[in-house]
């Protein structure tokens, strides 16, 4: 009996030193998913993007390209990777992504659900030279003149940027070719396009290299028309000494001296109303993320005394996975269908995304450490997004990879939605959803705050907006409250106050009469040549 | 005349700044005790300040809190105030005994303690649109104080108008020197500490092998 016991005992002791031994495999993120927080501290958040996959060359299926009995077949030795690509563009009418292959010198069209190759091309027919030349940039869209799909390629190192219609799988037919302007305003000796963006009007902007006053601005039909948008010298300490300098300085001095000139923006986008946002990839406190309005300002204008911050908030940051300090770099930008803003940061390969208004929804995305995972960068350098997806390419890793949004981020998109349209009550169902998830997630109890203050429930709001510490709307909301309070409480304030004058009246009289109530033990005078020696612990009471 | 009970005498030279103080010393009156319970209340105050403002207003960072700085900025500050203003003081021909210019600062400081709570009160029941109110009863305080000040400073020593201007400034430079020297002797006191330690680990080491 007793070795029975034994023998149990030490084979359940196994039993549970054998299962808590066990490793669990999770399918997490390679990172810990942070957020800000009123102060700007860095807090732990949940993920709002998952990786869904990787897409290399394999998956894209580009050994089609080698294939003659495949409509894309380019030719027996066609690269089967991507090399160094530099820019994304997804073509949300006829659901295509296009990838500007830029090492391979050549645009690959891919089909966006299944990232599968569907066109590949190598150059533009009927233009002044056939084949690209590690074109950077591309952008499609449906021209309103034609009818047709065109497509603008950043045909970087053949100076041009060239629109085209698409024949078919193999072939561009040229339309207009934007070459270096002729024009004396234009004083860069070179013409490298790096990106491209057309507004509804057919006006081409061209970001292009080592010209740093704005992009370059063609009209539809290939005329030079000016520049747009141009970055602000950001005021530094060097700046200012420099202008200081400048105004001593001689002549022969003056020659010899660098100019102050502002920063060219990386990258740029347009969103649905027509506004094209920049992005800066040198940290610039002035003018690192700005939405440009039809004349070229910036709407998103920290000197008008807003603040609107963009990146990671700590400036020069540790950062433990990969041990080295890291400076925002930010590369690229991209604006969803709902206005959301993801930036991308190529120092550390995070999306930074934010709504309409400027608000940090979330971030997501890792550096490569040594350990190669999926869901980590290494040269990020585009970011697209489409739905409920975003799309990261990589240029170094050759691959494309995409997040899809989690069921937290689902509720946070569709919470921030609904709040920047100003309909907060019907916000606060997914805000309640997003709270359950992360407990600190700050714009959660601001929009439940705003939405108790629409349904009149004051007390809550201010509970929430002390929660979230959003002072500005806990100012509001107490406003109200107090407003709310004295009404209902009017009549008990008046009695007290009219209990209050009748008091003091009547005392006033009773003191005038010389009728005292409450009768005092008469002060016990001091001697004023004794000094402090007397004993104070009686003068003490007499008051 | 002027038959005061010792709270009466601090309500008499609070409303009384041209002569209050002179009273005061020509009836050699004002309690250490009361100078002392002034001092914990401007503590009280700083501490006040900081929690009890109104949340629209309250400017501090609420993750941390430490009392130490607080008690630095009004206690450590008011007693290197009275040192500071007794060591020059005393080289200049002053009269005030350190005693009792511990006292007399301590009761000018009275009105600025006071409509620095009443403003603490205030901003709880105020927006920010009618912030105007709280500053300006927290200015009312402060200016009052330093008015009080300067006469229980001229008073204290028997100086001339400008001479307790120009001593009050000097006593400024004066507590920053005593200030600067206490960090510096801290800091250094630290490292004798730090340095005794490392021995006493060293022999640790050495005598367990």
């Amino acid at each position: 009996m007793k070795h029975l016991l034994r023998k149990v005992l030490s084979l359940s002791l196994a039993a549970v030193t054998a299962l808590s031994m066990s490793v669990t495999a999770f399918a997490d993120e390679p990172y810990n998913s942070y957020n800000y927080d009123t102060w700007d501290d860095a807090i732990p958040s949940q993920s709002a993007y998952r990786v869904e996959k990787t897409v290399t060359g394999a998956e894209m299926q580009l050994l089609k390209l080698r294939d003659p009995n495949e409509k894309v077949y380019v030719s027996d030795n066609a690269a089967i990777t991507l090399s160094d690509a530099r820019d994304l563009f997804v073509d949300k009418e006829r659901k295509e992504m296009w990838v500007a292959d830029t090492k391979n010198n050549r645009i690959l069209c891919l089909d966006l659900e299944t990232l599968v190759v569907k066109g590949a091309y190598m150059g533009v027919n009927n233009s002044s030279v056939e084949g690209f030349a590690a074109p950077q940039g591309v952008f499609v869209t449906t021209s309103p003149t034609l009818g047709k799909q065109v497509v603008y390629v950043a045909d970087t190192d053949n100076s041009r940027v060239v629109k085209a219609t698409v024949t078919d799988e193999r072939n561009l037919e040229c339309v207009t070719e934007y070459k270096k302007p002729e024009e004396a305003l234009y004083t860069a000796q070179t013409f490298n396009p790096k990106k491209v963006c057309v507004d509804v009007a057919e006006n081409v902007y061209a970001v292009v290299n080592s010209v740093n006053s704005g992009s370059v601005q063609f009209s539809r039909e290939g005329k030079f028309t000016g520049f747009y948008g141009a970055n602000r010298v950001q005021v530094t300490a060097a700046v200012i000494a420099q202008r200081i300098w400048r105004a001593i300085a001689s002549d022969e001095q003056l020659e010899g001296m660098s100019r102050n000139v502002p920063i060219e923006y990386a990258n740029f986008d347009i969103d649905n109303d027509g506004f094209i946002y920049t992005v800066t990839e040198v940290d610039t406190d002035t003018d690192a993320v700005k939405k440009l309005n039809p004349a070229g300002y910036n709407i998103w204008n920290n000197a008008k005394g807003n603040e609107y911050k963009f990146g990671d908030l700590t400036g020069g940051q540790w950062d433990p996975l990969t041990k080295k300090q890291h400076v925002t770099r930010l590369t690229d930008l991209d604006i969803s269908d709902t206005g959301l803003i993801n930036v991308m940061d190529f120092e550390t390969g995070r999306v930074f995304q934010y709504d309409k208004e400027c608000n940090l929804v979330c971030i997501f995305g890792s550096k490569t450490s040594t350990s190669d995972q999926r869901g980590t960068m290494s040269n990020p350098n585009a970011v697209e997004s489409y739905g409920n997806r975003v799309y990261i390419l990589d240029g170094s890793k050759n691959d494309i990879t995409v997040f899809i949004e989690t069921q937290f981020g689902k509720y946070v998109h569709a919470a921030f939605d609904l709040y920047d349209e100003g309909r907060y009550v019907e916000a606060k169902s997914d805000w309640e959803e997003v709270v359950k998830r992360d407990g600190s997630y700050t714009y959660a109890y601001i929009g439940l705050g705003k939405a108790a203050l629409n349904e009149e429930e004051y007390n809550s709001a201010l509970k929430y907006f002390k929660t979230a510490y959003d002072q500005d709307d806990y100012d509001k909301a107490y406003k109200y409250a107090r407003e709310a309070f004295l009404r209902e409480h009017f009549t008990l304030i008046i009695i007290i106050i009219a209990l209050l004058v009748i008091l003091l009246i009547v005392k006033g009289q009773l003191k005038k009469r010389g009728i005292k109530l409450i009768k005092r033990k008469p002060k016990r005078p001091k001697p004023a040549t004794v000094p402090a020696a007397a004993p104070k612990d009686d003068e003490e009471e007499g008051e | 005349m002027y038959e005061f009970t010792q709270l009466g005498w601090l309500k008499h030279v609070i409303f009384h700044p041209v002569e209050g103080f002179e009273d005061l010393r020509w009836k050699k009156q004002g309690s250490m005790k009361i100078a002392l319970v002034i001092v914990f209340m401007l503590f009280v105050d700083m501490v006040a300040d900081r929690q009890l403002t109104g949340f629209q207003f309250n400017t501090a960072y609420v993750k941390v809190f430490n009392i130490v700085p607080l008690m630095v900025q009004s206690v450590v500050y008011f007693f290197t105030w009275v040192i500071a203003n007794w060591a020059l003081c005393t080289l200049f021909d002053g009269e005030g005994t350190l005693k009792k210019i511990c006292i007399y600062s301590a009761y000018a400081l009275v009105p600025y303690i006071l409509c620095s709570y009443i403003s603490i009160f205030i901003s709880n029941f105020i927006v920010s649109d009618e912030r105007i109110w709280m500053t300006a009863i927290y200015y009312l305080g402060l200016i009052w104080s330093v008015v009080l000040m300067i006469q229980a400073m001229k008073a204290v020593h028997q100086y001339s108008f400008k001479k307790t201007i120009v001593s009050m400034l000097f006593t400024i430079v004066a507590m920053l020197l005593i200030l600067f020297l206490a960090i510096l002797l801290l800091s250094l006191f630290q490292q004798v500490y730090v340095f005794g330690y490392s021995i006493y680990t060293e022999i640790a080491y050495r005598i367990r092998g």
